[in-house]
């Protein structure tokens, strides 16, 4: 082989850098300490005031819930699914994101996802805590949410397997363990990193402490690549049963327009769609606050932006599919639904959701728009406010107008359900913010592995620098 | 060795770039060293091979905690379902597996999540919050841009000077002996 | 080095012609197929629609590897690329494959049964979608769209080979993504008329994904198979190494998954709403002896390959991993005909000679016009900017 290889005289087709400018090891660790060691900015008291604030409004109107009862919500007959499911359903789609940049492209090889993997994983779990409010809130009596387990208890009672919604409690508290073990475990050369740079002894005991006394050996290397690579592996079918249990909740009903049996991979599209949208918001925001456009480079950008664009696709095609089987199943209802989705009351957030998920997205189909970033600013939460209405549309067109139409009836939200919803921003912003703080943003150790002269071939080649 | 009260430890040689250390990695090992390690801020490839490593055992542990989560799985299913509190439900017999998959799948990645990290704890005997290793001076390089090789003092074959004269010949940057109590 | 040496170079060599046994036993398999449509018509046609269905998947997985390979910009598969471009180019020939199954409608499908639709207000209500002329019309126009996709991508990669444009890899990736949405489409709908309809009253809105999540794994074990006769014949031996092999299985492995995750999501959902006229599917296919069918189904397409190919060792196993090639072409086979067959045989499984003829037939042809294919060009796309690259590849 090696004459072939020698005789082939090939052009490297370059796509761009990972890592712009030419950065060392040192300068990468650097530019990465940087933010979290060099004190607070005053942008981030307001932001993190504001969110705090944000988050208080929440927590009050939820203890007032607590008191009042599931009544102050919009919620009524025939639906008596709302906001907090909608609500619950977003949040979790927006954590898949998370996941799917640090395993799934992981396991393709996609070296680009080392600038933005570790702020998604702190995206998806923050997100998961703010969806676990709700089924936490939902059921009214919260003081008996332990029900909700398979305890043992003086009334011999369990909870029924059967029922999608405990299926709900092991998917996402599993997804919740696992995407917490994987960003823990992600952080701990990085922590070491902090350790060894802490100027004061008690940061330095503290970081010490989580970062368990690596020591970056290759005896530790080995195990822990091939931890990392396990978890990506287990995370893959994770993140995609997530979603699905989260669709069945929907799916094994047989309400009209829930009963379908895409709604599956559709639900995981939507969610890895709206994750991406979401990374795509605070990536763009915290790059420009921290300067980290060398790191957090256009490519990766128009790379986040192709993954909409597709995803996009896909959800459009769950969208024409439905629509097309409602039609052909010859069932009433199902063709009932699906009219009534696109003229009837509810129109204006069925065109809203086709107008935000499946329209905006086509915008990237330019590589100009690919690469323009009030556009992409725009599009990504455009994308998040479309995501939102397809849960919505989901849940409320299907419960509002069921099979009789004597029970029909029209959902308006109340203060409450928009406060708590609001509130969740507040719980998502304020983790976040402290992460930013507090905690390496970017992957270090992993940038680090995607320099070129991290391989050890490069020395061959280039000689010494 | 002068001072009666430091022993030394290890020893510990910086190299230029992960290139040399892949090449300071073959030669300690080929000259029948055990207690080595190779310190870098990032995974090198081809280290594990350089180093004559053998493949890690995690996969065995993640296996067999997934397959306990599967077994734990069924078996909760079917006691609740079928012993403790038997219900009929759209009368569908009581153990309907079909319904208790998504239960499965979930207890056996989280138990296997759980064999993946802390079997990897195990294997690095992590936490493990002090380390000889520590006590230099230069070593907070590893997790930053420095590329060392440490031998430790409880390696049978460990000589100080030996060593030394090795990590000279390898072309290290700097070496310096670990002394501590 | 200028590209015709190195296009010499990689020839297939001169002594190697693995077509041409491919199709004497294709032309004998439609041979005896023909006198099968004498003896009996109505099992002819079932057969040969399992056989085309089978072989017509594999060719739209080459589609689908190919645009997906220039739509990720992948790098490992570059020495694979040949492979799934000469099994995407046999579309139009299958086109000419379906021309048998239009006379075999009345046999095959319940509702072109003018008599059946008279009395069924259900299938009054699909008239304007299942209906012979617009039937055709889809037809036509799916193998129309397969056949623009697939030439045109042939035709950009024989450009690169004659001048070595990298430009070229960008106009692949431009044209497949477009190419990927009218892919989606076509396979979705071709599923829906072709399979689904054979039961006028069943519908799953996710069976089109699963007929991809099969399609996608046959052209895998399809494409392992071919890689592996060669290096069989000392052709490719140190272009298509382990590492490439260990990706396919790592693959193979992955969408054996993907392919329950999708079989499970549609049975469960059905199983568990129990509205007769989905259960309907499922229920036919626990009948009699289908029962056995559905578990090998269950055993085989998921659970034994999974067990299998979990490990390093297993994927970068040649004799295994030839083995699971056959084991993932066979039980798709299975899975086509467990959807095609329990309309024509309610009461259990019941296998046909004519099964094995029309299946060996098609079969023999795909395989021959295959290598044709194959032959025509370097074995490897000598231009491509990445090809350095996929060859030195390692599984890290």
């Amino acid at each position: 082989m090696s004459t072939i290889t020698k005789e082939t005289d090939l052009k490297v087709h370059e796509d761009g850098e990972l890592v712009e400018g030419n950065p060392t090891f040192a300068s990468v660790t650097a530019d990465i300490s940087r933010a979290p060691e060099a004190g607070t900015p005053k942008l981030w008291f307001v932001a993190f005031g504001a969110a705090l604030s944000l988050m208080g409004l929440g927590l009050t109107l939820i203890g007032y819930l607590f008191w009042e009862g599931t009544g102050i919500w919009g919620i009524q007959n025939p639906a008596g699914w709302g906001w907090a499911i909608i609500n619950f359903v977003w949040w979790v789609g927006i954590g898949h994101a998370g996941t799917l940049i640090s395993a799934i492209l992981f396991l393709f090889r996609q070296r680009w996802r080392t600038a933005i993997n570790r702020f998604a994983e702190a995206m998806t779990i923050f997100a998961v805590i703010c969806a676990l409010v709700f089924p936490g809130i939902h059921v009214g009596r919260v003081w008996v949410a332990y029900f909700m387990f398979p305890l043992p208890n003086q009334m011999g009672m369990w909870p029924n397997f059967r029922s999608p919604l405990l299926w709900d409690v092991f998917a996402v508290g599993t997804y919740f363990t696992v995407s917490l073990l994987f960003w823990y475990v992600g952080l701990i050369p990085d922590l070491a990193t902090f350790r060894d740079r802490a100027k004061t002894k008690i940061k330095k005991a503290a970081l010490a402490v989580f970062s368990l006394g690596w020591r970056g050996g290759n005896r530790q290397w080995q195990h822990y690549e091939r931890a990392y690579l396990i978890l990506a592996g287990l995370s893959t079918p994770l993140v995609l049963s997530v979603h699905s249990v989260v669709s069945f909740d929907f799916a094994v009903s047989l309400i009209p327009g829930w009963h379908t049996t895409i709604f599956p991979p559709y639900f995981v599209a939507g969610a890895i769609f709206s994750g991406f949208a979401m990374v795509m918001t605070l990536a763009l925001i915290a790059r420009k606050i921290y300067g980290l456009e060398h790191i957090i480079t256009m490519r990766h950008l128009e790379n986040m932006n192709k993954i909409m664009l597709l995803t996009g696709m896909m959800v459009g095609y769950a969208y024409s599919c439905e629509f097309f089987v409602a039609w052909y199943s010859g069932n009433l209802y199902e063709k009932a639904i699906f009219i009534n989705r696109a003229i009837g009351p509810y129109a204006w957030a069925y065109w809203t959701m086709i107008f935000c998920n499946v329209v905006v997205p086509q915008i990237f189909w330019s590589r100009k728009m690919r690469r323009n970033i009030p556009v992409m600013f725009v599009a990504s939460i455009l994308i998040n406010v479309g995501m939102w209405f397809e849960r919505f549309v989901i849940v409320i067109t299907s419960l509002s107008q069921d099979f009789l139409p004597s029970s029909w009836d029209y959902f308006s939200p109340t203060f409450f359900d928009v406060g708590i919803y609001l509130g969740t921003f507040g719980i998502f912003f304020t983790f976040f913010l402290l992460f930013l703080r507090f905690l390496p943003m970017v992957a270090i150790a992993e940038i680090k592995g995607v320099l070129p002269q991290a391989d050890p071939h490069y020395y061959e080649h280039n000689g010494h620098h | 060795m002068a001072d009666q009260e430091k022993k030394v430890l290890g020893i510990l040689a910086e190299f230029a770039n992960p290139a040399e250390l892949v090449k300071a990695a073959k030669e300690v090992r080929d000259h029948g060293y055990e207690k080595f390690d190779c310190h870098s801020p990032f995974p090198i490839h081809g280290m594990d091979e350089a180093m004559g490593l053998r493949q890690s055992p995690l996969g065995f542990i993640v296996f067999f905690m997934g397959f306990l989560g599967l077994l734990g799985g069924i078996a909760l299913t079917y006691y609740v379902a079928v012993i403790a509190y038997p219900l009929v439900i759209s009368g569908k017999p009581f153990f309907s597996f079909q319904a208790f998959v998504p239960v499965y799948f979930e207890l056996t990645v989280l138990l296997s999540a759980f064999g993946a990290v802390f079997g990897m704890f195990h294997l690095n005997k992590m936490p493990q919050l002090f380390h000889n290793l520590f006590y230099s001076d230069k070593f907070a390089k590893a997790t930053d841009d420095g590329f060392f090789v440490s031998l430790e003092g409880e390696d049978p074959k460990f000589d100080a000077a030996k060593a030394k004269k090795l990590f000279e010949s390898l072309g290290a940057s700097s070496i310096e002996l670990i002394e501590g109590e | 080095m200028n590209s015709s040496s190195l296009a010499e170079q990689f020839k297939l060599p001169e002594s190697l012609k693995p077509g041409k046994i491919a199709l004497i036993v294709g032309g004998a398999g439609l041979l005896l197929s023909a006198v099968g449509f004498f003896v009996d018509a109505k099992q002819f046609y079932h057969s040969y629609l399992a056989a085309f269905v089978f072989w017509t998947t594999i060719a739209l997985g080459g589609l689908f590897f190919t645009m997906l390979h220039h739509l990720t910009g992948a790098t490992w598969s570059v020495v694979l690329r040949r492979f799934s471009e000469a099994i995407m180019v046999i579309l139009p020939v299958l086109a000419i494959l379906f021309l048998p199954i239009i006379p075999g409608m009345h046999d095959l499908y319940h509702w072109t049964h003018e008599e059946a639709v008279a009395a069924d207000h259900i299938l009054q209500q699909k008239e304007p979608y299942l209906n012979i002329p617009f039937f055709l019309i889809r037809a036509v126009f799916y193998f129309g769209v397969w056949f623009l996709l697939a030439r045109t991508l042939k035709k950009y990669s024989t450009q690169q080979d004659n001048a070595p444009e990298p430009s070229l890899t960008d106009k692949m990736r431009r044209f497949s993504a477009p190419g990927m949405l009218l892919f989606a489409v076509t396979l979705t709908y071709a599923a829906f008329d072709w399979l689904m309809s054979l039961n006028p009253h069943w519908y799953s809105t996710i069976f089109g994904v699963y007929i991809f999540s099969g399609s996608l794994l046959s052209v895998l074990a399809f494409i392992l198979l071919a890689a592996l006769y060669l290096r069989g014949k000392d052709v490719l031996q140190s272009v298509i190494t382990l590492e490439h092999y260990h990706d396919l299985g790592k693959l193979l492995f992955g969408f054996t998954v993907f392919w329950a995750y999708i079989a499970f999501s549609q049975y469960m959902l059905i199983w568990y709403g129990n509205i007769p006229e989905e259960t309907e599917f499922f229920l036919q296919r626990w009948e009699g002896s289908w029962k056995y069918v559905s578990m090998v189904i269950v055993f085989f397409h998921f659970a034994l390959p999974f067990l299998i190919l979990v490990t390093r060792a297993a994927k970068r196993n040649l004799a295994l991993m030839k083995v699971m090639g056959f084991w993932f072409l066979i039980i798709h086979y299975v899975d086509i005909h467990w959807i095609v067959m329990p309309t024509l045989h309610t009461e259990g499984f019941s296998l046909s000679w004519i099964d094995f003829t029309t299946l060996i037939g098609i079969g023999g042809l795909f395989v021959w016009y295959f290598w044709k294919q194959f032959a025509q060009q370097a074995t490897v796309p000598i231009n491509d900017p990445k090809l350095q690259s996929s060859i030195q590849f390692t599984n890290a």
